[in-house]
């Protein structure tokens, strides 16, 4: 495949999970088992009684008494204007709501996978360099081990022990509420005040499978012949690690990155609905918990357009590093 | 003369049985999982404690571990031991049918595509890859917010999302298979597709498809936490999640009631890691990927 062939077969991949993705979005809203205008509509009515006249022009305004195929080019011009409706609960727009806890969730992310990232690279090259030792053991298996935590608890646990026990750091939200900072150093050392046990928890959740894919990766680096041929020519360890090694390990990081961002995305949830963190993830909770529709489908729209973007950005990026993903040497994968 | 089909079994058995012992971790993960079992089995017979919210003790509520209650009690006054060993059934069941369902899905899928081949294979594998790319956690709220939360909801919201890496598995493996002599000749004699599919090629996948199920039992108990803690659990059902949520709902964490929060977590952890290392060790025999390393 030439890389003309493969940008434009990796494209029209990418359009079409978009489709599909706002697709599943638009079906998902209206095959609820109850019926879909009663569980759009109903939360609307709060307590009080509401006539038949003002559930009719509600549909209308919501464009639900129109046919299906309809609805859904409404609802597609809809996406393209980024336009998804206003909130049950606050009568805001759900795009501005979700516009202002990105960048929450975005910090959380970012912070915390770098920070994982970092570790499982050293972990992953020692252990990886002297497999089999005692180092290599201990990081597989506590690896392992919080990879079978729960999210969630492992963020329950941390809060209990340095904010609950220890009080060395808030229990929740990303400033302290009621008090006004007077400058934007004050500010933002309050903010990562917050931000370190969310971004502890984070980097721990996602540490574990990182590792077991950067050693895998180098295991399989190490294996190969121009790292033997520097061990004959007499290489030192370090130029072998850092200057072979290492170099092509990290490729497949940018696509294990790219790859785990939806795994990433969920932990990032939890652990924000743990540490009551203003991101994409505790809207979604407080979204469910509310069962604020607009805002659950807004949300859930953007987590996943943003994960096929990124995943679709990873492939071109790798397919331009790494001309054998081109070739179609990878077909089987 | 040819060596009989039960001969051939009996010795494979003995081959695998040797092989899984060599593995150290293997064994471990048996170990967990067989005192995990035997607790949720027999949580009737170890325990007299009543499990029904109702029948909580209110005077004796969030008492932390002392000899009448070892580890505590909750909200309601249960001992938190009890629930425990009550909710493993649940949690262990749940883990159980949801690999189950989503091990089915992810072989036919697989065989399908990788025997069929053509557009059926690149139409059912561009939809695995759809599902693969879009955040499991986020489309299993959205569905179990939607469906509502009951038992089978649960499992089946864990499941539509967990067939995706067996899919494939099965599916590479069948592309190999494929070129295979006997299938060419099962082809030459007119063998129908089906017949190909069920005698030749799912016995041959079997063995991986048991391994990923097994690695599937674990993250299944985990998804079903992280719905249960998010309020999507099935609230009739005491599973180690739904205890979580209750914890945490209840404000034990920030009351420093850590006897309820730190035992579930510990089970769930331990049970995940059991089946992952029973799961990897099974992988390492059966997965052909994976027997150079």
């Amino acid at each position: 495949m030439s890389s003309r062939e493969y940008f434009i077969r990796r494209t029209t991949i990418c359009i079409v999970t978009i489709f599909a993705v706002i697709v599943i979005n638009f079906f998902l809203f209206r095959i609820m088992p109850s019926n879909p205008v009663d569980i759009l509509i109903s939360p609307l009515m709060g307590q009080e009684k509401m006539g038949p006249e003002v559930r009719e022009a509600l549909m209308r305004d919501l464009g639900l008494d129109k046919p299906l195929y309809i609805q859904f080019f409404v609802y597609l011009k809809n996406v393209f204007t980024l336009n998804f409706g206003l909130s049950f609960v606050s009568p805001r727009p759900v795009a501005k709501i979700i516009r202002e806890r990105l960048v929450n969730t975005l910090v959380l992310m970012l912070s915390g996978n770098i920070l994982s990232v970092l570790i499982a690279v050293v972990l992953g090259v020692i252990a990886a360099w002297k497999r089999g030792s005692k180092t290599d053991i201990a990081s597989l298996i506590s690896a392992l081990t919080l990879t079978s935590m729960p999210m969630f608890w492992v963020g329950g646990i941390i809060l209990l022990v340095f904010s609950v026990r220890l009080d060395l750091f808030p229990m929740y939200g990303t400033v302290r509420i009621g008090y006004s900072h007077p400058n934007l150093i004050s500010y933002l050392s309050d903010y990562l005040h917050h931000l370190t046990l969310p971004m502890i928890t984070m980097a721990l959740v996602s540490f574990g499978g990182l590792f077991l894919i950067m050693r895998n990766s180098l295991l399989d680096v190490f294996s190969e012949d121009y790292i033997l041929t520097g061990k004959a020519i007499g290489l030192s360890e370090r130029t072998i690690i850092f200057k072979n090694a290492l170099k092509n390990a990290m490729l497949p990081l940018i696509t294990i990155i790219a790859i785990r961002l939806g795994f990433m995305i969920g932990g990032s949830l939890l652990t924000e609905t743990v540490f009551a963190w203003p991101g994409l993830g505790y809207t979604i909770y407080q979204a469910v918990e509310y069962r604020d529709y607009p805002v659950l489908q807004g949300a859930f729209l953007i987590i996943t357009i943003i994960v096929v973007i990124s995943n679709f950005i990873a492939e071109l990026v790798y397919g331009y590093v790494d001309p054998r993903v081109r070739t179609g040497a990878n077909r089987s994968t | 003369m040819a060596i009989s089909r039960t001969d051939l079994l009996k010795r494979r058995a003995t081959d695998f049985l040797g092989q899984f012992k060599e593995s150290k971790l293997g064994l471990v993960g048996v170990l967990i999982l067989c005192i995990f079992l035997f607790t949720s089995i027999f949580a009737n017979q170890l325990s007299d404690f009543p499990i029904k919210a109702t029948q909580g003790n209110l005077r004796d509520r969030f008492m932390p571990p002392n000899n009448k209650y070892l580890l505590g009690t909750d909200d309601v006054g249960r001992d938190i031991l009890t629930l425990i060993m009550y909710g493993g059934r649940i949690s262990l069941l749940i883990g159980f049918l949801a690999a189950a369902i989503s091990g089915g899905i992810g072989t036919a899928i697989g065989l399908a595509a990788g025997y069929f081949g053509g557009w059926k294979e690149e139409i059912l594998m561009r939809i695995t890859d759809i599902m693969l790319v879009i955040p499991g956690l986020p489309l299993m709220i959205v569905l179990a917010a939607i469906l509502g939360t009951s038992f089978w909801n649960i499992i089946f919201v864990i499941s539509i999302i967990g067939w995706t890496g067996t899919a494939r598995v099965v599916r590479a493996q069948v592309l190999s298979l494929k070129e295979r002599a006997f299938i060419e000749s099962s082809k030459a004699i007119g063998a129908s597709d089906l017949r190909i599919i069920g005698v030749h090629l799912l016995p041959n996948v079997l063995p991986l498809i048991v391994a990923q199920m097994v690695l599937r039992i674990g993250s299944s108990i985990l998804s079903e936490a992280s719905l249960s803690f998010l309020g999507l659990g099935d609230p009739l059902s005491v599973s180690w999640g739904m205890i979580l949520h209750w914890a945490f709902s209840s404000g034990s964490l920030s009351s420093n009631y850590w006897w309820f929060i730190v035992p579930p977590g510990i089970c769930i952890t331990l049970v995940a890691l059991g089946f992952t290392f029973i799961g990897t060790a099974l992988d390492q025999i059966v997965n052909p990927r994976l027997r150079r390393r």
